[in-house]
């Protein structure tokens, strides 16, 4: 691995919680370097310290020992308001609970990252509609969260992760919440567009199967880290991938518009409203 | 962020919970409308009280009154002096105002004598000194004669020389015929000389009369008494008379008496009201005695100040239950909101735009209130003055001076508008300034967990 590959540095973390008197070692002695471009997935079972670690990564948590280094910058030293401004140029985020703003519009969901930056209303929507076509929600524009099924608001979560083209998004259990033929759909288009402009995707996961859309499987055992495997050998080739895409995009294309989950849109619109206060 | 952006999110925020908003705006409103009408009670009655000393005297006069004698530390109040005087920031108009002492010149019409008040002053500066002319007009500077100005009543004061008793005409009707007899003399029309007297009866030298014009005369003005009765000139012209008077008495006198050519009398006007203190303090500062409407005005202002302040305080009440109002809305709104918080953090929202959203929200629900307040106290304020009976409010014992049209119950002035407009902002902001802060504090960890 050259040097001027690596995007995330991470030396020596350590994390402690104190739970009254008892110390609980969270995260010990992790030592890994991400390349650009890597898809890398953090597997590991509940209390492994798997979203400690994300979380530390996307510096919404502070170590209690170690280094973080991005793009050679130590972010365990940033304040607050350089860490914000760290998150809005550097990071996108995909939650397991999705974390869309209810009383937006999915639009207005994936322009807010360009908000943020200061971006023209008429610039960050004319881009986040781009992207939410690109995730396949170009109709869905104008629906509220509560409106759209799980996966439809993933996809609402994935386009706002990956509208600025951040150099790392990091997903936390991003299909947790998924059935298993709408989390191949997710984790497809995720790996898809961060392939598409070489864009670091950090997975946390304790889920085998997910873990395989990997490059790269960190394994996390109370806190450190006990494995760390390329997955070429497992993994189907970046060609297997692309033809997978297609054709699971023929699929909805050829399924009832928005109607995957066999609700009709008018119907959940409906239920949308009077769940809405 | 864009501040724009940042305006139509909290817009958007407030909108989301209309009912609350509503009621935490009229929370404001009713603050403001308590601290506007209270408010303006108190302006309408120091306005009242203003208008009642308006006919008492002139607020804007400062007379000064020398009587320092030989008091060397008091620099002497001569023509320097009072152009200095007159120099002063504010100062509209200067005058000294000199009275000839007591018989020394007398006006002659004819067999009849005016020996009454003949006064000296800056005739340029009267008009703007608050005398106003009933008839006539003021010296233009270019007559060929001694011009003169007399007073509303001045010319009843002469008296028929041929006649030893019943020499004078009054000036009211003694006859019961209804009509107030003519004066003897027409001092607008008629001719007249003035002269100096003599005061050595045996060898009496020859004196010279000189023509006068009158060219005016004074309105009655009790206020100021002189220009009932008496007659004036410039002092230039009564420092010559007087002059004349020495000459030929052989005295040494100044036309006003004393020894020392220092004026006693000095009226000073000032163009604005609040500024009659500060003029009047740097007079007295030179050793002069003064004396204006200020020393009523003052204690009365004050007095005035004290019940606003008091009606201000009770509508203050009000306003900080509404503080507290808003306050409890951020909270709930800030506890409601906390995973939106934390959502905007992670994805990248910088703290300090977070704190702005907030206090903007905040400061809308004051701001519109202090609108919305200040509209309602017009309409408030508009009812109470029809059907309030038009009198000041606290006003029982003071209906006496409401004599003037103006007295209205209550009176909202422009500045008493802006007052409340900042103030019921501030008060949104500071109210929403301790929730905004625990806005920036949560932590987005912890929010993003929250469910909710």
């Amino acid at each position: 691995m050259e040097q001027k590959d690596i995007l995330i540095d991470i030396k020596n973390l350590r994390k402690v919680y104190k739970l009254g008197h008892e110390k609980v070692v969270a995260l010990d002695d992790i030592n890994l370097s991400i390349r650009r471009g890597e898809i890398c997935c953090i597997l590991g079972t509940s209390g492994s310290g798997k979203s400690t670690l994300l979380n530390m990564m996307a510096g919404l948590e502070k170590p209690s020992r170690g280094q973080i280094l991005i793009g050679g910058k130590d972010i365990v030293k940033f304040g607050e308001q350089r860490l914000a401004l760290f998150r809005q140029k550097n990071v996108g985020f995909v939650f397991q609970s999705y974390n869309l703003m209810g009383s937006s519009t999915a639009l207005e969901n994936v322009a807010m990252p360009l908000m943020f930056r200061g971006m023209d209303k008429d610039q960050r929507e004319r881009i986040a509609h781009q992207v939410l076509r690109e995730v396949g929600l170009g109709n869905r524009a104008g629906h509220r969260p509560t409106q759209m099924s799980g996966g439809q608001q993933q996809r609402v979560g994935i386009a706002r992760a990956f509208v600025s083209r951040p150099k790392i998004v990091f997903a936390d259990e991003p299909t947790g919440n998924l059935d298993s033929k709408t989390t191949i759909e997710v984790m497809e288009l995720m790996v898809n567009k961060s392939r598409e402009n070489n864009q670091t995707l950090i997975l946390v996961t304790h889920d085998n199967e997910i873990a395989e859309y990997a490059d790269r499987i960190v394994t996390l055992v109370d806190g450190r880290i006990i494995s760390d495997v390329n997955n070429v050998s497992k993994a189907r080739t970046r060609q297997e991938i692309e033809q997978e895409a297609l054709a699971a995009a023929k699929a909805e294309t050829a399924a009832a518009p928005g109607g995957q989950d066999g609700i009709l849109p008018e119907d959940r619109a409906e239920e949308g409203r009077t769940t809405d206060e | 962020m864009k501040t724009s952006d940042m305006i139509i999110m909290c817009l958007n925020n407030l909108r989301r919970r209309p009912m609350r908003t509503f009621l935490t705006t009229l929370g404001v409103i009713i603050g403001t409308c308590a601290i506007v009408v209270m408010i303006s009670f108190g302006v309408a009655m120091s306005k009242s009280q203003e208008e009642m000393l308006a006919q008492m005297g002139d607020l804007t006069m400062i007379t000064i009154n020398n009587w320092s004698g030989g008091d060397p530390d008091i620099p002497t109040l001569d023509d320097k002096m009072v152009a200095e005087i007159g120099a002063y920031d504010g100062v509209e108009a200067i005058s000294p105002i000199v009275r000839a002492d007591w018989g020394k010149i007398v006006i002659d019409s004819g067999k009849y004598k005016y020996e009454d008040s003949i006064y000296g002053a800056n005739l340029d500066a009267l008009e703007k000194l608050g005398y106003t002319l009933a008839e006539g007009s003021y010296p233009q500077g270019n007559e060929k004669e001694i011009a003169v100005l007399f007073g509303s009543q001045a010319a009843y004061s002469f008296r028929d020389t041929k006649k030893s008793r019943n020499n004078y005409v009054y000036p009211w009707d003694q006859t019961g015929s209804g009509e107030i007899p003519d004066p003897y003399v027409d001092v607008l029309k008629d001719d007249m000389t003035i002269s100096i007297t003599v005061t050595d009866e045996d060898d009496k030298p020859k004196i010279k009369a000189h023509k006068i014009k009158c060219t005016g005369k004074f309105a009655e003005d009790y206020n100021k008494y002189e220009t009932v009765y008496g007659v004036f000139m410039s002092i230039e012209d009564l420092n010559r008379l007087n002059e004349e008077y020495n000459k030929v008495n052989g005295t040494s006198g100044t036309s006003s008496g004393g020894n020392k050519k220092s004026y006693e009398t000095v009226y000073v006007k000032v163009n604005d009201i609040n500024s009659v203190e500060a003029v009047e303090e740097k007079i007295q500062a030179l050793g002069y005695n003064t004396y204006s409407m200020e020393s009523i005005r003052k204690p009365m202002q004050e007095e005035a100040l004290r019940t606003q302040l008091f009606l201000g305080g009770i509508g203050l009440v009000a306003m900080l239950v509404a503080a507290l109002c808003i306050a409890n809305t951020m909270y709930m709104s800030i506890y409601e909101r906390t995973r939106e918080i934390g959502i905007m953090k992670v994805i990248g929202c910088v703290v300090g735009n977070i704190r702005t959203t907030f206090l903007m929200e905040a400061g809308f629900i004051g701001f519109f209130g202090g609108v919305i307040g200040v509209v309602l106290s017009y309409l408030i304020s508009f009812l109470f003055n029809v059907f309030g009976g038009g009198t000041s409010f606290l006003g029982g014992g003071m209906m006496w001076y409401g004599g003037g049209g103006g007295s209205s119950m209550s009176v909202i002035p422009p500045w008493l508008v802006v007052l409340a407009l900042g103030f019921a902002t501030l008060v949104g902001l500071v109210s929403g300034y301790f929730p905004s802060n625990r806005a920036v504090k949560i932590s987005a960890l912890e929010a993003i967990k929250h469910d909710g």
